[in-house]
């Protein structure tokens, strides 16, 4: 699995790190930092509830690709 | 609505009347003060009709607004800033002048450089630092209202010390001015006209004076970061540390305590939920997420800089666009059993801290507040209720809030 990160579109909510701060990496102002992430087997439901929690749309959760 | 309002401000010519809606944030039923009221139950009956309508009076001033009720809609004017603005000087229009409070009031890209500078400030890692002193701050008032008696003033006692103190030393100041600040954020958003106009000339002279003090005397605290920053290598004018001072004034007064007092006034009412929280505290960072989509306080107001229609709204430039956190909170396309407090929900992605660039910087910080404040008071308080004989007053408008909190544990 992929999460495809719309950087425009991150706002820092924080609310993906929230649920996964391993995962969904912040920069210095608390911004997702760019380039889509890569998601090990064993994160997959965490990183799906994270990309689900964004109130901006910017993380959409792609299947087709192997981790 | 007063006879003389609907006079000087008629219905403008390009609003079609079939959708002019008699909805008003500040006049329909539920809005004014109201014992045991529930304003935010009360906006979301504007579900029942369409997704967008014209209110003729839904300002504080009286003037017109469109409402967007669908969070999807309100998403997508909060994120496109080209063609809704939102500098109206709000602040300093009580004055009656015109100045941004930064970076709220500012449009892209003026307004990422002023966002880049300050959110460091206030990003989730930095708010995790500050927790420890948060955290002492509430249990040091809690433990005065336990060993004090049975009941308190939840507002008076704890919400509005709590919140202010957290925003006070974060600014750099004492304590011992927090009731009269408390009184000068209450005439501000809840003041007739000329009690607006004497707190916002207070706020001002006090920011002025403390960005001088802070030029001469500098401390570890917000507004000497402020003085000594530079944006583009020049350092700020004072008009615009002025217009940050006076933002982060504003925005820390009232929102918080509000927050917390819907909250504890909601778990007086609903024992079960009190006992859910209460017998696995882990539960609060997920249920607060609740709280905040079911009790937000704020009405986001942008301006049209063009001529647009907007899902069959033909909106003008210059027409206020109004996107009522409460309002989207409620949608039943965005949450299932929108007027159903479950807090144990999920999928959850409210707007109690608006969508877009001009998310609320302190949403982090206010998160905590929120988070430590219900974990310190359900861990010292035992089960709570509102103490009978008493009603708390809840309130619609500007800013939703809520008054005479008084709770009981006899």
């Amino acid at each position: 699995m992929r999460i495809i990160v719309h950087n425009t579109k991150c706002q820092g909510h924080a609310r993906c790190w929230a649920h996964a701060p391993d995962i969904f990496k912040l920069d210095d102002e608390g911004y997702i930092l760019p380039g889509d992430i890569k998601v090990a087997e064993k994160d997959e439901r965490l990183a799906s509830q994270g990309a689900r929690s964004c109130p901006e749309r910017a993380l959409v959760i792609d299947l087709t690709a192997a981790a | 609505m007063r006879k003389n309002q609907i006079a000087s401000n008629p219905l403008p010519d390009h609003v079609p009347p079939e959708m002019v809606r008699d909805f008003s944030l500040f006049t329909s039923p539920g809005m004014a003060p109201t014992a045991n009221g529930d304003p935010h139950a009360a906006v979301a009956c504007v579900h029942d009709g369409p997704p967008i309508f014209y209110s003729p009076n839904n300002t504080r001033d009286g003037q017109g607004t469109w409402v967007i009720t669908r969070a999807k809609d309100q998403r997508t004017v909060l994120q496109d800033t080209e063609t809704f603005s939102s500098h109206r000087s709000i602040f300093a229009s009580a004055l009656g002048e015109n100045w941004p409070m930064i970076p709220l009031e500012l449009d892209p890209p003026a307004h990422g450089i002023f966002r880049s500078l300050l959110n460091p400030l206030f990003s989730p890692q930095r708010v995790t630092a500050l927790e420890p002193a948060v955290r002492e701050r509430a249990v040091a008032l809690i433990d005065s209202i336990a060993a004090a008696g049975t009941s308190c003033d939840l507002m008076k006692e704890f919400a509005f010390p709590f919140a202010v103190n957290i925003f006070l030393r974060f600014l750099g100041l004492p304590d011992d001015r927090l009731t009269t600040f408390v009184g000068w954020g209450k005439n501000l958003f809840h003041g007739d006209v000329p009690k607006r106009l004497a707190a916002a000339q207070r706020i001002v002279a006090f920011i002025d004076e403390l960005a001088a003090l802070r030029r001469k005397v500098p401390g570890d605290d917000f507004m000497t970061f402020v003085v000594q920053a530079q944006v583009q290598g020049r350092p700020l004018s004072d008009e615009e540390v002025r217009g940050i001072g006076v933002l982060v004034f504003a925005a820390g007064l009232d929102t918080v305590a509000t927050a917390i007092g819907f909250d504890l006034a909601y778990l007086a009412r609903n024992q079960k939920d009190q006992e859910w929280l209460r017998s696995e505290p882990d539960r609060i960072v997920l249920a607060a997420e609740e709280l905040l989509r079911a009790y937000p306080t704020v009405q986001i107001i942008r301006v049209a800089t063009k001529d647009i229609d907007f899902e069959g709204a033909p909106i003008r430039k210059g027409d206020y666009v109004s996107c009522a956190s409460m309002i989207a909170n409620r949608d039943p396309a965005e949450f299932d059993c929108p007027n159903t407090i479950n807090l144990a929900r999920e999928h959850n992605r409210h707007t109690a801290f608006a969508y877009g660039p001009h998310r609320c910087l302190g949403s982090h910080l206010a998160r905590r507040e929120i988070v430590i404040g219900l974990e310190e008071w359900l861990a010292r308080i035992p089960p709570f209720r509102i103490k009978e004989g008493t009603a708390p007053i809840a309130h619609g408008g500007h800013v939703f809030g809520i008054e005479n909190l008084i709770l009981d544990w006899s």
